[in-house]
């Protein structure tokens, strides 16, 4: 009953309206408002899936970068001349600080404590709260990073006493670039900035060989930094370290050419740097490229402090960006490598060429002579070309011609060639393109077009490019085409690599020699060689200054002006140069030097004979024994060449007297009436001048009594040595040991007037100075 | 008149016994599709609280589950269980019953939204009191009223009848009401809640047979609020601003909903995978909440989502079929009003997802996590369950 009496309370059924608007509903609800919301998930899912997916994963992936270490920059002997160590990047997790309830005051202090940084900056950096990576500190070494992994490790306590480490403190291998020899070799070794690419030199040109790729980690980590559960979503993608380069550069030659192109600077006031090269002849192998002023490639931005306080001198009254130009301005300076970057005019250097051609063409041969009056008229100028010797060298055979490098000679030679024929030469020689070296910033070679040199109408410029003038080349591409004359008329395309190491030792690659083509005949080579040794070897030869004795040395002094500053200035810039290179019967090694800009103030006559020559003279006396290459002493040359002192104590007087004569010395007197000799001078193995007279002493007290140092320049070696003598000094030379009326003591190694011990070995420095005004 | 004193009379008698009666006594089948389709969605959404949760209970960020990766998942597979029981025991009550009690339904909701308020019984979270503690459980009284209007709401209209066209009648006492509930709810605030009540005080009218210039009328005056809203209140500025443009302000006012993005961009064409969303790594805040379709789209990708939005809309359309198709029109107003209040829920959600409408918190029926929540979710499917019982072709 009750059943029933609900069923009458029911409610009345509904209408048609309520059905109506209930449909309505259902379409709206249930199949208008789906469709929208499908379409706009099909927008977002499929239409932009891309664009959310690439923002969610940057989110989502943290990568870290695993450092490929660079590679090593050996030098051909394997000495390491750049390498890379692992040092450690400082930096500190704000958002991690936050998030473990860290102290930054404690951080920041206990960072700048070990770092020796400024407090308030560290804690600076802890406040950007947003941020998982600030950088405290680059490149920090080993033993810093491993305090800091102290600290961090050692953390702090928390209020319970319970220890936790700094989560918030990171530390990220990375690695730096060491120079172990700083400056040596600077300008060819180029240095890697921070980001450990190279910016210049090898360095550069060999970056991607040496940098190999980075490895990376990427992981997936939730928002706060860890690893996402479940996720095996890690990527490790290995680091392939660089590979090694060996260079061609030999250390201890590259010392060398630096140490005598520094000296050169000092002593002839340059002030504006020198250049220098040495070549392996044969291959073409660069052993040795410096430029002054240098720099330290460890420190690659700072300049040296002269410069530094010329730069503050010249700043007063400008502002900081003027100043800032002047320092960009010196850095730049100093980071150019002049021997392959700048072109000049070679002068007389140049000659070497046009002998070789002349001689090749069949122009010329070695009977050929000429007659200089001092001067010649040639077709298109309106004065005569005038020979370094004004007053004419008379009649000259071809060698005399080259000893002389006597301008007239050399231009009736281009002339014979003919321009066409000339051009096509230094085309052959390569001096028209960039040699190709591996190396940037080489600079290419200024020339007259071909319309111009080959104007039947005016023979001017062939004229003044038959003795190296009116035309720009590069030291290298001069060296480069004078070892082509030297080593039998191969030119060579000159290198810096050898070999190229994979990382773990193995040879990836070597570098063979490459003849670019032959351009003169052995035949003409010999000559040429023959020609230029007596230019050296020959007392009235011009590059008599570069004369190394037991050695024969072939060479061509070069004195040029500075066109371009001449134009730009107006006043006048030397280049005095010389190009060396021995032996003469089969040639090893090339030196070129170019001293810039000298001032005549330094007291030496500013030109290449006088400067350059016994600068290069002085390159190749440590180079050859260096490299290997026996003396061989000519007649008479025995005599002048010192000689080591034998050991003598211990011996009875006789025999001590035969060992030195035998030496090449005599005894001048033997102090005391002992049968064997207890002390002797000079000290054996010493090496002074032959003819030098040793003191014997048996069982006498030597003289302690110190003498004076007496003035020896402007004397011949010969004479030295006895006025030496009579205080029982020594000495020994350097520079132009040969007879010659004219080759005179031009420097000593202890000042006149100091105080010395008897026995003391004084070094003279031989040179020709009348080898001035001859280009 | 008579009719309706009768009706009254008989519901004043009524015993409980009545009813249980009723429970055990002859009734049609419940509508297996409707049923079905419920289990399966709260089956999915159980599935999907895992999936979306265990990283947040796992690192457990705000220290709230020990780390426990299941947290979640238990507490929601608990009340999924009780839901399923409370949703068949909904569905044995004859809607008669329903329409009884649904006076004292709305006076609770009322009473229980004033209490909420009261500092000490309502719990402050975000600057909000929407909840009241009850040891083992949160709830939010709105929830509650959201069921109170639609049956109450129901009852009057079933009392009105034709006198809906009249103001006095059809007009002033849900005005009163809906008034009453919204000013309770705007100081808790919950401007969502308000939402939603106010949309179903308006669908529950507007099948009552409120004339349709009302509606306009309060559309436009709905428009016109809304304008001055957005002069008056910067807040709502920015809500606007950030909807326009969530990537301006990626780390702040944005960050919820580009994450959201993230999430279903990423999703593609066929998901991550279940279990393989990496938004929910603590990228996308209310992952396991008001953002779980994110995560879900993320993981099964677009025909994921379609499935699933077509299986929401199957139930949706079933709802408002049974609704149309019950004799009695308590039922049908009750049925229709139920399915619109789980239809509106959906779309707000998935729309707010989808940065379709500017953000605010809306949880998605039968997958957000939130125990009462769902259990008041079950019990409206349940009364559904029960009208399609009473449906005559069905037996």
């Amino acid at each position: 009953m009750l059943f029933k009496k609900r069923r009458t309370g029911q409610s009345a059924s509904p209408n048609r309206m309520m059905l109506r608007r209930t449909l309505f509903l259902m379409i709206v609800c249930g199949i208008v408002a789906f469709i929208a919301l499908g379409a706009r998930l099909f927008k977002l899912q499929i239409v932009d899936h891309e664009m959310y997916e690439t923002a969610a994963v940057e989110q989502q992936l943290r990568q870290t970068t695993v450092t490929a270490k660079r590679g090593t920059i050996y030098d051909r002997n394997m000495n390491i001349l750049a390498i890379s160590a692992s040092v450690s990047n400082i930096y500190i997790s704000p958002a991690e600080i936050v998030m473990y309830g860290e102290d930054p005051a404690a951080i920041a202090s206990g960072l700048a404590e070990i770092l020796g940084l400024d407090y308030a900056d560290v804690y600076e950096k802890t406040t950007h709260t947003n941020s998982w990576y600030v950088t405290i500190a680059r490149k920090v070494e080993d033993d810093v990073a491993d305090q800091v992994r102290q600290f961090k490790e050692t953390g702090y306590l928390d209020e319970e006493g319970e220890q936790h480490s700094y989560n918030g403190v990171k530390i990220e291998e990375a690695s730096k670039r060491y120079y172990p020899y700083s400056s040596l070799a600077s300008h060819v070794i180029g240095f890697a900035g921070s980001d450990d690419h190279g910016l210049a030199g090898l360095e550069y040109y060999y970056d991607d060989v040496l940098s190999g790729t980075d490895g990376r980690i990427v992981r997936a980590t939730t928002n706060l930094g860890t690893d996402m559960l479940f996720t095996d979503f890690e990527d490790y993608y290995d680091a392939v370290d660089g590979q090694s380069i060996v260079t061609t550069i030999d250390e201890t030659v590259q010392r060398y050419l630096e140490t005598r192109l520094a000296e050169a600077a000092e002593d002839y006031m340059l002030r504006d740097g020198a250049a220098g090269i040495v070549m392996d002849v044969e291959t073409g192998a660069i052993l040795g490229m410096a430029s002054v002023g240098t720099f330290d490639l460890n420190n690659y931005m700072e300049i040296d402090p002269d410069t530094m306080a010329k730069i503050d001198e010249q700043s007063t009254g400008l502002t900081e960006e003027e100043r800032d130009a002047l320092i960009e301005e010196s850095r730049s300076e100093m980071w150019r490598n002049k021997a392959l970057t700048e072109t000049y005019e070679p002068g007389s250097v140049f000659k070497i060429i046009t002998l070789a051609a002349g001689l090749e063409s069949g122009a010329i041969t070695m009977d050929s002579t000429f007659y200089c009056g001092g001067s010649i008229e040639v077709l298109g100028r309106t004065d005569p070309l005038n020979c370094s010797n004004l007053g004419g060298h008379g009649d000259q055979t071809l060698t005399e011609a080259a000893m002389h490098s006597c301008n007239v000679a050399f231009v009736n030679i281009g002339l014979k060639i003919g321009a066409e024929r000339f051009y096509d030469y230094i085309r052959a020689f390569g001096l028209f393109e960039r040699t190709g070296v591996d190396l940037t910033g080489e600079a290419g070679s200024i020339w007259w077009d071909e319309d111009t040199f080959y104007d039947r109408s005016n023979l001017s410029q062939l004229a003044a490019a038959s003795f190296g003038q009116t035309f720009t080349i590069t030291p290298l591409q001069l060296i480069t085409a004078v070892s082509a004359v030297a080593n039998g008329g191969y030119l060579m395309k000159p290198y810096l690599v050898k070999e190229v190491l994979n990382a773990d030792g193995t040879v990836a690659s070597q570098t063979e020699p490459t003849v670019v083509r032959q351009v003169v005949s052995e035949d003409t080579s010999r000559k040429c060689c023959q020609i230029l040794e007596q230019v050296v070897g020959n007392r009235n030869g011009t590059g008599v200054n570069a004369y190394v004795a037991g050695y024969r040395v072939c060479g061509k002094t070069g004195t040029s002006e500075d066109v371009t500053w001449e134009v730009a200035h107006g006043t006048k810039k030397y280049i005095t140069s010389f190009l060396g290179f021995a032996p003469a019967d089969d040639p090893k090694v090339a030196v070129l030097v170019l001293l810039k800009d000298p001032d005549p103030a330094c007291g030496y006559g500013v030109a290449g004979g006088t400067m350059a020559a016994p600068t290069v003279g002085a390159i190749l006396a440590d180079v050859l024994p260096y490299l290997g290459v026996e003396p061989e002493y000519g007649e008479g040359e025995e005599a002048i060449v010192d000689q080591r002192v034998p050991k003598m104590v211990g011996k009875t007087v006789s025999e001590a007297k035969a060992a030195a004569e035998a030496a090449g010395f005599s005894v001048r007197s033997v102090v005391g009436d002992g049968d064997a000799v207890t002390a002797q001078l000079p000290a054996a193995n010493a090496k002074v001048a032959a003819g030098s007279e040793v003191v014997l002493y048996c069982g006498a007290e030597p003289d302690s009594e110190l003498v004076e140092v007496p003035n020896l320049r402007g004397v011949r070696y010969a004479d030295a040595r006895v006025v030496a003598g009579w205080d029982n000094l020594y000495v020994r030379g350097e520079g132009t040991m040969m007879e010659s009326d004219n080759i005179l003591i031009v420097s000593q190694s202890i000042d006149p007037g100091t105080m010395v011990e008897p026995g003391t070995i004084i070094t003279v420095r031989m040179n020709d100075a009348t080898k001035v005004g001859v280009f | 008149m008579a009719k309706k004193k009768e009706n009254t009379v008989s519901y004043e008698n009524a015993r409980l016994a009545d009813y249980t009666e009723d429970v055990t006594g002859e009734r049609g089948p419940v509508d297996l599709p409707f049923a079905l389709l419920s289990l399966l969605l709260l089956a999915v959404g159980v599935v999907m609280v895992l999936s979306a949760s265990f990283a947040r209970a796992y690192y457990d960020p705000t220290g709230s589950t020990g780390g426990n990766a299941t947290y979640y998942f238990v507490r929601q597979a608990l009340f999924a269980l009780c839901g399923v029981g409370v949703m068949f025991a909904c569905s044995r009550f004859p809607m008669g019953f329903y329409r009884q009690i649904s006076g004292i339904v709305m006076m609770v909701s009322v009473a229980l939204l004033a209490l909420v308020l009261v500092p000490g019984i309502g719990e402050k979270v975000n600057n909000a009191r929407r909840w009241i503690n009850l040891k083992f459980t949160t709830f939010q009284p709105s929830e509650i009223a959201k069921i109170g209007v639609i049956m109450y709401f129901a009852t009057l209209i079933c009392r009105f009848k034709d006198k809906m066209r009249d103001p006095k009648y059809g007009i002033v006492p849900f005005a009163v009401i809906l008034g009453g509930i919204c000013a309770l709810l705007y100081l808790e605030p919950h401007m969502s809640a308000i939402i939603i009540i106010l949309v179903i005080g308006m669908v529950m009218l507007f099948l009552g047979g409120l004339p349709l210039y009302w509606f306009i009328g309060g559309g436009t005056a709905a428009a016109a609020l809304l304008g001055i809203g957005y002069a008056v209140f910067p807040y709502v500025r920015n809500r606007f601003a950030a909807w326009l443009n969530p990537f301006a302000d990626a780390s702040d006012t944005g960050y919820q909903i580009v994450q959201s993005l993230y999430a279903i961009g990423s999703g593609g064409l066929l998901g991550k995978g279940l279990g393989g969303s990496m938004q929910k790594y603590l990228y996308l805040p209310e992952e396991h909440n008001d953002f779980i379709f994110s995560v879900y789209c993320e993981e099964m990708g677009y025909i994921g989502a379609i499935l699933l939005l077509a299986l929401f809309a199957l139930l949706i359309i079933r709802g408002y079929w049974l609704s149309m198709h019950v004799r009695d029109r308590y039922s049908a107003l009750v049925g229709a009003g139920i399915t619109t209040h789980l239809a509106m829920q959906v779309i707000l959600n998935v729309a707010v997802c989808t940065n379709s409408i500017p953000c605010t918190g809306i949880s998605l029926p039968l997958f957000s996590y939130g125990g009462t929540a769902l259990l008041l979710q079950m019990a409206e499917l349940g009364i559904i369950l029960s009208l399609s019982r009473d449906i005559p072709e069905k037996r």
